[in-house]
């Protein structure tokens, strides 16, 4: 069983209090990523969950035991770095055998280990070079490997993908889902980018300012956000948010429409608005226009459509889709 | 704090203590000490504390020989430093913009330097026949020579750091190469040239070894060969050789508590390359 | 139109002044010496004596005895260094109260006159009056003649140079530390490494570069090292604190000159066949991390 359990978790550093009171609990098998905006507290309560940081109040429970004073190595986890901390002396099987040859494990089992790992992430070919020989999608493949041979119960990824190219990036967001259908195992995962949250946890964490927002399957966020702050986050062009007049009339402080949910005309609509600047990305095309009732507005519509800069169109909201704060 | 970095912290402070800054605590205690009182150097306190009596007493041997030091040893540090500023930049500037054949030999030579020891008898020899035996420019010119490697050195990894951009402009603006160097180039080296201004007059300041062969003789002593000498003089006096060794050891200290940061990076990033 | 011949912004005669200097003063007297350490030469005659000054070297004992002291000394000075380097460096980076001023504390003795500390040593280390001898006496240790007994005069200085020199081994090693990301620490925490792993398995070969280079310049220092040796022994008593500089001064002073400068000679070839080499070994070992 390795669910993971945070109660009333605090960190200060100093007089400034980071992570404010933070429950949380991520079941067993379940794929959970943290995100949030820069300074929002995830790595900090990665490295908590970690042991490298230490709580100031609180208490984390990994696979029902109480962890909170427990050493790195002893709580079961295993961790993944963004700068994939990969020794430039060691070979790959060095690197992927560190930890079990600080335990000096017999070579005989951590060969057995290392060439099981190597065949799990295809690293077979490379056993015997250095990190430096290594492309960066390898690399991040020996930094998983070696924390698979450590066989915990709890996979930590702090930012893993962010040094790699887009290309790379989506390339191994699909490796590592499926290494975690394969393994099976706990994995919390920290990123600031909403696309890697939503296309790859069965549940999300939202964190703004040390606190947690709201925690939820992706679509649950998407469709159902609970604050405003969750609304603009996810979904990516982010969701029109207005308060002022616009939210008055509609009742509420904060009234919110996403730019798919905005319907284009230029004939006719609920508000006019002035055509600042088009992006045409093929199977979409995003219009960023200035409406004088709400201000700025940014609507996305079919590919096959376009309008001129400076002209007039009317949008119109779906009623299904108006979220009111 | 945890308390393991305070336990760790004050059981390093001691043992340091002991180590390095007693000795310094033991010239200054007998530098103050009458001459009988020294005359068995302890860690006893004087009686009555004689700075300025044994400060005055020490300038004045010899026919006031230590100011005649200082100031030989002032005049070789300021024309050596000069020299070693502008012609080592100017070897560095090329070395680092003109990367070929040539320029590479001239960095290993120049390299070279750091590592082979100076022919002393020979270049007393060649110092004889040009005229410049026991001469100050003759040891300005040897301290020049002997300190390129190391200014040449942190010029050219300084240098690197430089945008080429910068010389393009120029160039584009229609300067010529000297101008290019001295207008454009030269002032941006503030940093590494105080580097190498500090790093260098302690270097120069404290060499006794060169000054030994090469300025013998009363006329020219430097600083440290005046110490030297007057270890026979004082062997009665021991309070004032440990003035004396007081008063060495002051221009450095004062050096060191105003450019402690440039001292650092010019040792450290000298050594990471050499 | 003509068309205009291209001069480099960047001219070769920028290494004119500098040349000149390093040529006559340097290069020429170097190269002279290999000349002139074939030779027989003092005050009154310079003739070509073939390899006699090297024989010499190496039959008379205590010339023989001076190039062997250097080989130890700098190999003794430069493995201290290294090591009580690399330890303070980690202690004086490791967060603990007092760090900054620690690090002056130790480094200020670098920076000061040779022959000051030579002097003040020779204080401290007088056989019955000497502070140290004084102050083991108090606990009952009989002090041994630190320089004054000759098995022990060359180890004196080579602790006097430790203590002076250690400081800019610790400043290198600092620096190097510093480019050791603490993901490499955090990554063996997480292994289960205790700190002394820590020390061996990331710290240690990290920080190769830095080690390579506190061994050459060390090793380079000690075996030129002349004005401690000279400031505190003299090369005594006897010649069994002598090393290659020492020797170079004293067959100057004796006007054996030609005798002098094979010494130099020798120095420049020990330096060259020891330095070179151990260089591109070690700088080969990192290339390969």
């Amino acid at each position: 069983m390795a669910r993971v359990e945070l109660k009333d978790l605090r960190k200060n550093f100093g007089a400034v209090e980071v992570i404010k009171g933070v429950d949380l609990t991520i079941e067993d098998g379940e794929f959970c990523v943290f995100v949030g905006p820069s300074g929002c507290g995830k790595s900090t309560l990665l490295r908590m969950i970690s042991g490298l940081e230490e709580q100031s109040s609180g208490m984390i429970e990994i696979g029902g035991r109480d962890v909170s004073r427990a050493e790195p190595s002893e709580r079961g986890i295993a961790m993944v770095f963004q700068n994939y901390a990969l020794y430039p002396h060691l070979t790959v099987r060095e690197n992927i055998g560190f930890g079990l040859s600080l335990a000096r494990r017999p070579k005989s089992e951590i060969a057995e280990k290392v060439a099981a790992v190597a065949e799990t992430l295809q690293l077979g070919a490379y056993l015997d070079r250095k990190p430096k020989a290594l492309s960066g999608g390898q690399r991040q493949r020996v930094a998983i490997g070696r924390a698979i041979v450590r066989d915990p119960q709890v996979f930590l990824f702090d930012e893993p993908l962010s040094n790699l190219d887009a290309a790379l990036r989506s390339q191994m967001r699909i490796e590592l889902t499926e290494l975690h259908e394969r393994l099976g195992a706990t994995m919390i995962y920290v990123t600031h980018d909403q696309v890697e949250a939503m296309t790859m946890a069965d549940k999300i964490v939202v964190l703004n300012g040390g606190r947690i927002e709201q925690v939820g399957p992706p679509m649950e966020l998407y469709q159902r956000p609970a604050t405003p702050f969750v609304a603009g986050f996810i979904g990516s062009p982010k969701m029109n948010l207005y308060n002022g007049k616009v939210a008055e009339e509609m009742g509420c402080r904060t009234y919110g429409i996403r730019p798919e949910h905005l319907a284009l005309s230029e004939t006719e609509g609920r508000w006019p608005g002035t055509v600042r600047h088009v992006e045409r990305l093929g199977a979409d095309t995003i219009v960023h226009m200035d409406a004088p009732d709400l201000g700025p507005v940014i609507a996305r519509t079919d590919g096959s459509r376009s309008f001129a800069q400076g002209s007039t169109v009317w949008v119109t909201p779906n009623p299904e889709f108006e979220f009111r704060y | 704090m945890k308390p393991r970095q305070i336990l760790n912290g004050g059981l390093a402070l001691s043992a340091s203590l002991v180590i390095f800054v007693i000795p310094f605590l033991f010239v200054l205690i007998n530098a103050m000490k009458s001459p009988q009182e020294a005359s068995q150097p302890d860690f006893a306190l004087p009686e009555r504390w004689l700075f300025w009596e044994n400060f005055v007493t020490t300038v004045q041997t010899r026919d006031y020989a230590l100011l005649l030091a200082y100031w030989n040893s002032t005049v070789i540090t300021v024309g050596a430093i000069t020299l070693l500023v502008i012609f080592g930049a100017m070897v560095g500037y090329v070395v680092q913009r003109r990367p070929s054949t040539v320029t590479r030999i001239v960095y290993m030579v120049a390299l070279s330097g750091l590592m082979i020891p100076p022919a002393v008898v020979p270049t007393i020899w060649l110092l004889q026949s040009v005229g410049l035996f026991k001469t100050l420019n003759g040891m300005i010119l040897i301290q020049v020579a002997y300190g390129l490697g190391f200014t040449v050195l942190l010029y050219r990894s300084f240098i690197g750091t430089i945008p080429r951009e910068l010389d393009e402009a120029a160039i584009i603006d229609g300067a010529k190469p000297w101008q290019v160097f001295f207008k454009v180039v030269l002032p941006l080296l503030k940093p590494v040239t105080l580097t190498v201004i500090v790093v260098q007059s302690i270097s120069i300041f404290n060499d006794f070894t060169h000054p030994l062969y090469y300025l013998p003789g009363r006329d020219n002593v430097t600083v440290q060969l005046t110490l030297y000498n007057f270890q026979s003089q004082f062997a009665s006096q021991m309070n004032l050789l440990f003035m004396n060794i007081l008063l060495i050891t002051i221009p450095p200290l004062i050096v060191f508590i105003f450019f402690n940061r440039q001292i650092v990076a010019g040792m450290t990033s000298g050594a990471v390359k050499g | 139109m003509p068309a205009k011949s291209r001069i480099s912004p960047y001219p070769y005669w920028f290494f004119l002044p500098a040349a000149a200097i390093f040529v006559v003063f340097f290069l020429v007297p170097t190269v002279a010496s290999f000349y002139f350490s074939l030779t027989y030469w003092d005050p009154f005659e310079a003739r070509f004596a073939g390899w006699d000054n090297y024989v010499q070297f190496f039959s008379e004992p205590y010339l023989l005895r001076g190039t062997v002291n250097t080989l130890a000394f700098a190999v003794l000075t430069s493995g201290m260094k290294t090591v009580i380097g690399l330890l303070l460096a980690v202690l004086l980076t490791s967060g603990m109260m007092g760090q900054s001023l620690l690090r002056s504390i130790v480094f200020f003795p670098v920076l000061v006159s040779t022959i000051g500390v030579g002097l003040l040593f020779q204080e401290l280390m007088h056989p019955t009056q000497g502070a140290i001898n004084v102050a083991l006496a108090a606990v009952g240790i009989d002090g041994p003649g630190w320089l004054t007994n000759p098995s022990l005069a060359l180890f004196s200085v080579a602790l006097v140079d430790v203590w002076r020199g250690v400081g800019l081994a610790t400043l290198i090693y600092i620096a190097g530390l510093a480019t050791i990301g603490p993901e490499y620490y955090e990554a063996a925490r997480i292994d289960g490494a205790t700190r002394l792993q820590q020390f061996w398995r990331v710290t240690v070969p990290l920080i190769r570069p830095a080690t390579t280079t506190v061994i050459i310049l060390s090793l380079i220092g000690g075996l030129r090292l002349f004005d401690l040796i000279w400031a505190m022994t003299r090369g005594g008593p006897g010649f069994s604190s002598d090393v290659l500089a020492s020797v170079i001064y004293k067959q100057y002073q004796a006007g054996f000159w030609g005798l002098s400068t094979a010494g130099n000679v020798i120095l420049f070839l020990l330096i060259a066949l020891i330095i070179a080499p151990l260089a591109w070994w070690l700088n080969r070992r990192s290339i390969d991390s």
